[in-house]
């Protein structure tokens, strides 16, 4: 199951139709890497035939360029603008795998966004789950979606 | 004479976010509400005339599936047109709406051309 290029081409359609910012995406990451420099993080979990945590990690001006695009306004700090702004791409972007994956006949449930955020933190994979980390670029800098998973 | 549209959504990013769209819709808007759950929502519809109400499905103290039922049964309201936008769009869960009154349903993320596709009819 190629899971880099479902996020790949839901990130795409979410940053083109919605968000209106130039994106480009890196190699992803196949784990290893827990600290990712970032200071706002959304998260969603997603369970049913497969069981994951899907987020999307942003330093603090890459997070604040994102919410402030998506409500067309600047946004000073991080606050809840922001934050609300990273849940409803991670919803939106667990919802577009939903459907990707219900055409597979894999169906998934999703819960409901939670984010964080911070000046030193960590986000980790349990031991045995899988991890893909995919960066992208955006003018502001650097962001990573990244899907934790186990295969029921 | 330009219409009032209600958005339903508890996050104020989409709220915002469908005001955008809905003007760049290239439909004729006088008015823009919002609500961010279906009891609130209600309220809304009970004090003003809206013409048709975009409505989010996964929402906290009313769903939109709880508002389209609760909309359904007050007679005063319940002609109103209701179009649901969600990242929740499977054939299950707008069945289910659809069989409670809505008139079709949108998918984040979307583009301005479908939200006028949608919503012209309905106008």
């Amino acid at each position: 199951m190629e899971f880099a290029q479902k996020i790949s081409s839901v990130t795409k359609e979410i940053f083109a139709s919605m968000i209106f910012l130039d994106l480009t995406s890196g190699e992803p990451i196949s784990q290893g890497q827990e600290d990712l420099g970032c200071h706002v993080s959304a998260m969603i979990g997603l369970s049913g035939d497969i069981n994951a945590i899907l987020g999307i990690h942003c330093p603090a001006v890459v997070g604040k360029a994102i919410g402030g695009a998506m409500l067309g306004m600047e946004l000073e700090e991080v606050d809840e603008d922001t934050k609300d702004a990273l849940g409803e791409i991670a919803n939106m972007l667990a919802g577009g795998l939903k459907e990707t994956f219900a055409a597979e006949k894999i169906d998934i449930l999703l819960a409901i966004p939670t984010t964080i955020s911070g000046n030193s933190y960590k986000v980790s994979a349990p031991t045995g789950s899988n991890r893909i980390i995919i960066p992208f670029d955006i003018e502001a800098g650097r962001f990573y979606i990244d899907l934790k998973y186990s295969l029921s | 004479m330009g219409k009032t549209v209600l958005i339903v959504d508890d996050s104020n990013t989409m709220r915002k976010i469908v005001s955008r769209a809905l003007r760049q819709a290239g439909i004729d808007f006088s008015e823009i509400l919002e609500a961010a759950d279906g009891q609130l929502a209600l309220d809304v519809l009970g004090s003003n005339e809206v013409d048709v109400v975009l409505s989010d499905i996964n929402m906290p103290n009313m769903t939109g599936l709880e508002f389209l039922k609760a909309k359904s049964e007050d007679d005063a309201i319940k002609d109103i047109p209701v179009v649901m936008i969600s990242t929740e769009t499977g054939a299950d869960i707008i069945d289910q709406a659809k069989a409670l009154g809505a008139k079709g349903a949108i998918k984040k993320p979307f583009t301005p051309d479908l939200i006028n596709e949608i919503l012209s009819p309905l106008l």
